[in-house]
């Protein structure tokens, strides 16, 4: 039908389809492309609050000067850096584990591993802040069994502050993740699992000669979306921390630190539209590395 | 006395406010505030606003309560995008903001000098709302600091009420550590990711993390060098119990576990709310730094009403904070009681209320007390940057606590305030 469409009807169809996303169009180009070219416009300008004059690249030599938001840049790569390969590794493990349909109770394991990612945001990092509070539930627990001797500054201590970050959001997104592995395991031929077994190939051997190859593309997919969901982390350390990152920085990401730029310092927004750009090319180049590093060589 | 004072301060404000008075038959209009913390800025709103509608029939209030970086946040995000209806008529703003509203949205803020009389009011808390010598807001509650202290844990300690008076910082920490040996409880609890003690401490010394100019004064700040040498001290006796964030360092206190609390006077609520606790407490003024110009008052917290210049109900909202924050003294002994405000209009410290003893502090006379360190209170220019340096502060106090060396602190806050500030 399509191939036969000709001239009038052509048009007719392209017009009509045009007028449908018309309206998407419209919404999009006011609240999304506007915004986008109106950011980087205003990220040339300085000055406190309303009282913007042009700064041209003052903003970007201002980056460069600033020890807080190289502060934030680097607490922001660490995170990335530990927490994305960790979580994703953990969230294959436990696909593959939950997708054995000999094990028990595996439909209460699929829902309790995924039920983090529901959670509210705001009502986990509370309960996190309680658990980890210098008295609080895992200190104890802790203590109790001899792991620790006194109680871990989790909240007050630069060092833990970091890692109770990188437990929480590893907690919290690693079901997400696992959901998409077991959705792909699922659409892995059973024939080629069994053929490796006629052929005597280890338990360990088939899941990363055949399971790791064929999940590449979902691996690709979710390294992206867990590489930008750090990248613009915030929600985690802003309710943990009382929106400081802290101690001492500890905790600071960028989104924060926008964020603080914005509503709690005084108002620069060009210098928070010039942090902004950051993280858009930060996730632009990452996105860009990873697409290349999994590309098919063949 | 007092009495007569009070009457030719009505006098003279009802002499200046003659125009006021004029129009205001004609005002008929609802006034939206906006502000947090219902048990207290609301509350009091609200009773302010009962206060003014049974005289002025035709005014009405509309109280919204907010969280306070809610308020905050909306109040910037409206004044920048520039859509004032969006807009308040009335709106609350913390002191150690002030500045950085009334100068990066030049315009936004109705100017009352000349409006109000300013001179019944503590002299700091209207330098705060002052630009170019245009002052504008209406001052409201102060943060004027106390030591509290649990006088069982003293006596245990065998100390007595007056071994708390007038004392050192050094002097704290002696009896901190004794306290701990005797009772097994800490002096105090410590919120180590938060600098309101520096502050407390430095302001208490007639110094801020900028000078009477509103440049910055980091190193070579002798009030701020002591203050860290204090906490510095504080820390390495291991006085405090460690606390992360406003819960834990309030149930720090409430909890029993920690023996006194030094901070604002707005505290006071959260004290008395330990129904159990009561007549065990007492209220000292706070210890004083070693060095010269230090005080035993200081402030931390506190904050004041703005109208906008927006508004349509401009003039009735400023005639309505005129009339009951400026000359209603009677207002002032009701949230002082209900609330435990401590208002900085300084003539209403003369009402019946502030005379009265509390039962909690054994019968002491406290808002007396609090009233009488709030006109101590050392003025200094809280500038525009306060969060911004208040954040380099506390990024280097796990290094105080550490035992770095505090003239290298401030080297570190320096440079760290200076990249963030411009």
């Amino acid at each position: 039908m399509a191939t036969a469409r000709t001239g009038g009807l052509k048009r007719y169809y392209d017009v009509n389809g045009w007028l449908f996303i018309a309206p998407s169009i419209l919404l999009i180009g006011i609240f999304l492309i506007y915004p986008i070219f109106r950011s980087l416009y205003l990220s040339a300008f300085t000055g406190k609050g309303m009282m913007l004059k042009f700064g041209g690249f003052a903003n970007i030599v201002r980056l460069w000067n600033d020890p807080v938001f190289l502060h934030a840049l680097s607490n922001t790569i660490i995170f990335f850096v530990v927490q994305v390969p960790i979580m994703i590794v953990l969230a294959l493990l436990l696909a593959s584990v939950l997708n054995n349909d000999r094990l028990k109770f595996i439909g209460f394991f699929r829902t309790a591993i995924f039920l983090p990612c529901v959670a509210s945001l705001v009502a986990y990092s509370v309960l996190f802040k309680s658990m980890f509070a210098a008295d609080g539930v895992v200190n104890s627990a802790l203590m109790a069994i001899g792991l620790a001797s006194g109680p871990i500054g989790w909240l007050t201590e630069p060092f833990w502050a970091k890692v109770l970050v990188i437990l929480a959001i590893t907690w919290r997104w690693t079901g997400y993740n696992m959901i998409f592995y077991l959705a792909a395991l699922q659409n892995i031929d059973r024939s080629i699992y069994e053929a490796a077994r006629i052929d005597g190939v280890p338990a360990w051997a088939r899941f990363i000669y055949i399971t790791i190859p064929m999940l590449k593309p979902v691996i690709l997919f979710t390294t992206i979306i867990s590489t930008i969901g750090t990248i613009q982390l915030f929600d985690e350390v802003y309710n943990l921390t009382e929106g400081r990152g802290s101690p001492a920085n500890s905790t600071l990401t960028l989104s924060l630190y926008i964020y603080n730029v914005t509503f709690r310092y005084m108002p620069s927004y060009g210098y928070a539209a010039t942090m902004s750009y950051v993280i858009v090319l930060m996730v632009a180049l990452l996105s860009f590395l990873q697409f290349y590093a999994a590309r098919d060589r063949s | 006395m007092a009495n007569r004072t009070i009457l030719s301060r009505f006098a003279a404000a009802a002499l200046a406010g003659a125009s006021i008075f004029a129009a205001s038959a004609a005002f008929a209009g609802e006034v939206t505030i906006w502000c947090w913390d219902p048990n207290f800025n609301v509350a009091i709103m609200k009773e302010a606003g009962a206060r003014y509608t049974a005289k002025h029939p035709g005014t009405t209030f509309n109280v919204v309560d907010f969280a306070k970086t809610d308020v905050e946040q909306k109040l910037q995000t409206a004044l920048s995008s520039g859509t004032t209806d969006a807009l308040p008529d009335i709106v609350l703003i913390e002191d150690y903001g002030a500045q950085k509203y009334l100068q990066s949205f030049p315009g936004a803020f109705a100017e009352m000098s000349g409006k109000i009389d300013y001179s019944g009011f503590a002299p700091y808390k209207v330098q705060l709302m002052t630009v170019d010598g245009k002052v504008y807001g209406m001052p409201f509650d102060s943060g004027v600091t106390g030591l509290y202290y649990r006088k069982d844990y003293l006596e245990q300690a065998g100390f007595k009420p007056e071994d708390m008076q007038n004392i050192t910082w050094d002097r704290f920490i002696e009896i901190g550590k004794a306290i701990e040996a005797k009772t097994g409880k800490k002096m105090m609890g410590l919120d180590v990711n938060d600098a309101g003690f520096i502050r407390i401490l430095m302001q208490s010394a007639g110094g801020w993390y900028f000078d009477k100019d509103g440049n910055l004064s980091i190193e070579g700040n002798p009030a701020l060098k002591a203050a860290l040498e204090t906490e510095q001290k504080i820390l390495q006796a291991g006085i405090y119990k460690p606390a992360a964030g406003w819960t834990e360092w309030v149930s720090a206190f409430t909890s029993g576990d920690a023996a006194t609390v030094t901070t604002g006077v707005w505290i006071t609520g959260t004290v008395k709310a330990q129904a159990d606790q009561s007549g065990k407490w007492g209220v000292a003024p706070i210890p004083k730094l070693n060095i010269e110009g230090a005080s035993h008052a200081s402030n931390l917290g506190g904050s004041s009403w703005y109208v906008m210049e927006s508004s349509a109900e401009k003039d009735e909202a400023i005639d309505f904070l005129n009339e009951v924050y400026a000359k209603d003294s009677d207002f002032y002994q009701k949230i002082l009681v209900d609330q435990g405000a401590v208002g900085s209009l300084l003539s209403a410290r003369s009402g019946p209320a502030y005379s009265k003893s509390d039962e909690f502090f054994g019968g002491e006379p406290v808002w007396q007390n609090f009233s009488d360190w709030l006109a101590k209170v050392p003025s200094v220019n809280y500038g525009i940057f306060t969060n911004e340096v208040d954040t380099a502060v506390t990024a280097h106090l796990p290094d105080l606590a550490k035992g770095a060396n505090v003239d290298e602190v401030l080297k570190k806050i320096q440079s760290q305030a200076e990249g963030q500030i411009q």
